[in-house]
């Protein structure tokens, strides 16, 4: 008897916990609207970011809400947290709710293309933002994203003005998400064209995964070091990765022997760039991403035509930009 | 009725409330839920266009021209269809349909307001109806901003209930619920597996592999279903090793099969090179997102049909017993004659086979192989298990009861996600009841005077 009554009252507080809990936890609080014709109805916008543990989708989603904000729509703000099962069965939510649009930043670029597929069916639009969706059939309306191509290509740049020309690269990558794949091509082809043009003599000695993630990529970074000690750089796709290689390359005592490129450009990120750590982060701008695509969305349901993507260029960040720069504070 | 069978009458009540009163739990937090759901719900279809043509029946000025915008999609086909028929069999005049996206909708009705034709009613769904291109339709087509904006009037009723929701919660839960089939057997061994995470990514790798070698996107369905059984036989072969390793070298299961995580989960990444094998036909989906019968998930009658094998294995079959048996008291077991290391070796390979059947199952939703896939799942089928009623000490537990186990964990993260909970609150409340589950587990296990109460079991 007291253990069926345990239960019931764990489940009546759980219960009570999630009645407390819910209401604002993803949604935008609605602004009074100003004395406009009564809308029918609430523009609803499901978003699925890749991860809310990297500063960089957290920065797309404060965009995005003051995007939204400001025309009145209703943002309901999930993360797949890198579980392409789990964003599924988001999109599959937001279907069931009707929303009126749903953004996805893919965990997985081609596994996301069964979900999107669902979402066509019942003809919601889907926008992606930051990372594109690589399987074929799945409608997209919009991609929205940095030019990793072009990004990737400004890494290359600065690995060949660290190094001057010559020396070995390790790189770390998260070959699941577009947005990387296309940072490898971009870095890739650069390193092979001036290899090619006689200009450079830089061997990339391979390509680790990093997860995406600081912890993993520090891990591997340790391997890689072992592997190659006299290793003249690390490119990692992406800052929180970077920050895990430094990490390593601290802990091997190295510093200043191997020089490291990130990408992104987020404020930790700058401000390793600052102190020395980083050599050049080719940057982003996440609010822009943010700012943009709730701007697509506002535009389709207007009823204009929108090009396939839109494509924000990035801007190679080096430390003379980061000492001039006031957001950053004093430095490690 | 005489004494003796409504005792048994009440015995057998008694006995299934004090099985199965994870039941009454699983009914509480559906209610909660579905009172914290009650909302405006949309009519869709045939139902949306009849409402909506009573509504203008009533008062719509006779002759208006209408025009109706629908979305692409089948309930939105359905909706113009029937609305087109319903009104033109009325007093109205039907100036024409377009079912597509908000530029489709802006450029016809451009169109007629260019030829100079006049569109009284714009008939349409809540959805479109909430388009600023519809909303502000003045602004967006001036000739036509007299027009008015009609849409069917909604019904209230929580989202929870909602019949393609109800559907999306077993069908979220199906791959944790059929992994949880092998891993209740294994704990009521007194075992534990926990590789059935990486099991499930080695599966859904191992049949994309097959698939992309054998076939590609033209793949046959022969081929599809041999690479689905050659994934899932290849995970009971590991868990078959990992049943050997624990009965010959007498290693702890969680050591074991944690080493078999490790060992599992590198093999995916090296078959799959880090990336996700995609080149899948797209009939794969069959299993994970098809709905045959009457919209309900292949994947779900799946699950069912193998949770009623489980329970009629369980029950009623020799070695179900002996697992049992040998979960309450190896040493009794052995001496009453039960081959302990053989039943030990069938439960993990069981529990492999689950996990590889579950691997196909995501395969299938996701039309893709990745070695990523499957993180912490075996966190949650213990979970499940547990809050079935099993007891991690062994010798007890229900298959059935594991089902109820997956379901309330369905529920309570399906109820989350309507409610808008964050995602982090999400993660600690399913904590909170994974605890309260193992809490009641080691309740149980002590002496509470009401077992005594309990009559001799069957």
């Amino acid at each position: 008897m007291t253990t069926r009554l345990l239960t019931l009252v764990l489940a009546a507080m759980v219960g009570c916990a999630l009645l407390f809990g819910c209401g604002d936890g993803g949604t935008t609080p609605a602004p009074k609207p100003p004395a406009k014709p009564a809308a029918k109805g609430k523009v609803v916008i499901g978003v699925s970011l890749l991860t809310l543990a990297n500063p960089f989708f957290k920065e797309i989603e404060k965009a995005m809400r003051e995007a939204a904000a400001e025309r009145g729509y209703e943002l309901i703000v999930t993360a797949g947290e890198l579980d392409p099962a789990k964003q599924k069965d988001q999109v599959d939510d937001f279907i069931v709710n009707k929303v009126s649009a749903i953004v996805l930043c893919p965990c997985d670029s081609k596994s996301i293309g069964t979900s999107i597929q669902q979402a066509n069916k019942v003809g919601i639009p889907v926008f992606t933002a930051d990372i594109a969706c690589l399987a074929k059939d799945a409608n997209v309306v919009c991609h929205i994203a940095t030019d990793n191509l072009g990004g990737g290509r400004r890494a290359a740049e600065a690995i060949l003005e660290a190094t001057g020309g010559t020396g070995k690269v390790a790189v770390i990558e998260h070959p699941v998400v577009e947005s990387c794949i296309l940072r490898l091509k971009g870095f890739t082809e650069e390193i092979e064209k001036a290899n090619a043009a006689g200009t450079a003599k830089i061997q990339i000695v391979g390509r680790w995964p990093g997860m995406g993630a600081k912890d993993e990529a520090f891990r591997k970074a340790e391997d890689i070091l072992q592997a190659h000690s006299d290793l003249k750089a690390i490119f990692a796709a992406n800052d929180p990765m970077a920050l895990g290689a430094i990490a390593a390359i601290e802990k091997a005592g190295k510093s200043g022997a191997t020089i490291v490129v990130g990408f992104d450009g987020m404020p930790e990120g700058k401000q390793a760039i600052k102190d020395g750590k980083i050599y050049a982060d080719p940057i982003q701008f996440p609010d822009q991403i943010g700012r943009l695509t709730i701007e697509a969305i506002a535009r389709h349901l207007a009823g204009e035509e929108l090009p396939k993507e839109i494509l924000i260029p990035t801007r190679l960040y080096r430390k003379a930009d980061a000492e001039k720069d006031p957001t950053l504070g004093k430095g490690v | 009725m005489g004494s003796a069978a409504r005792l048994n009458l009440v015995s057998a009540a008694w006995r299934l409330s004090a099985d199965y009163w994870m039941l009454g739990v699983l009914a509480l937090v559906g209610g909660v839920f579905s009172l914290l759901t009650v909302q405006e719900q949309d009519r869709t279809g045939r139902d949306a266009a009849e409402h909506l043509a009573r509504a203008l029946a009533a008062d719509a000025p006779p002759a208006a021209r209408v025009f109706i915008v629908a979305k692409t999609g089948q309930d939105d086909a359905r909706f113009a269809e029937a609305l087109e028929r319903i009104l033109k069999a009325g007093p109205f005049e039907v100036a024409g349909q377009v079912q597509g996206d908000p530029r489709d909708t802006v450029q016809a009705l451009r169109k007629i307001a260019g030829d100079g034709g006049r569109i009284d009613i714009i008939a349409t769904t809540r959805d479109c109806a909430e388009w600023p291109a519809l909303a502000r339709l003045g602004d967006t087509v001036p000739a036509l901003a007299k027009a008015q904006v009609r849409f069917p009037a909604g019904y209230t009723w929580p989202t929870f209930l909602k019949a393609d929701n109800l559907l999306n919660v077993a069908s979220q839960i199906v791959v944790i619920a059929v992994i949880a089939i092998g891993m209740t057997m294994v704990i009521i061994t007194g075992g534990i597996d926990l590789s059935v995470g990486s099991l499930v990514a080695l599966s859904a790798v191992i049949v994309a592999w097959l698939i992309g070698r054998w076939g590609g996107e033209g793949a046959s369905p022969t081929t599809m279903v041999l690479a689905s059984m050659g994934a899932i036989a290849a995970c009971g072969l590991v868990g078959l090793f990992s049943g050997a390793v624990i009965t010959i070298f007498r290693i702890p299961p969680f050591i074991a099969t944690l080493g078999m995580m490790q060992v599992a989960s590198g093999l995916a990444f090296l078959l799959a090179q880090g990336e996700s094998i995609y080149q899948i036909p797209d009939s794969f989906t069959w299993l994970g997102r098809g709905a045959d019968l009457a919209g309900i998930p292949n994947a779900v009658l799946l699950m069912a049909a193998l949770y009623a094998a489980a329970w009629v294995f369980m029950s009623r079959t020799v070695l179900g017993r002996h697992i049992y048996a040998v979960g309450s008291s190896a040493e009794t077991a052995r001496l009453a004659g039960i081959r302990v290391r053989g039943v030990l070796a069938a439960v993990y390979a069981a529990s492999g086979l689950a996990a590889g059947l579950g691997g196909v199952v995501t395969a299938s939703q996701l039309k893709s192989g990745a070695p990523t896939y499957g993180q912490m799942y075996e966190l949650y089928v213990i979970a499940a298990v547990v809050v079935g009623g099993t007891s991690l000490s062994g010798g007890e537990g229900k298959v059935l009861g594991t089902l109820i186990g997956a379901f309330l964990i369905a529920v309570i993260w399906n109820g989350m996600n309507l409610t808008h909970v964050e995602s982090y609150t999400q993660k600690v409340v399913l904590g909170l009841v994974i605890l309260a589950a193992v809490l009641l587990d080691t309740l149980k296990t002590r002496s509470w005077p009401w077992r005594s109460l309990k009559p001799p079991a069957a």
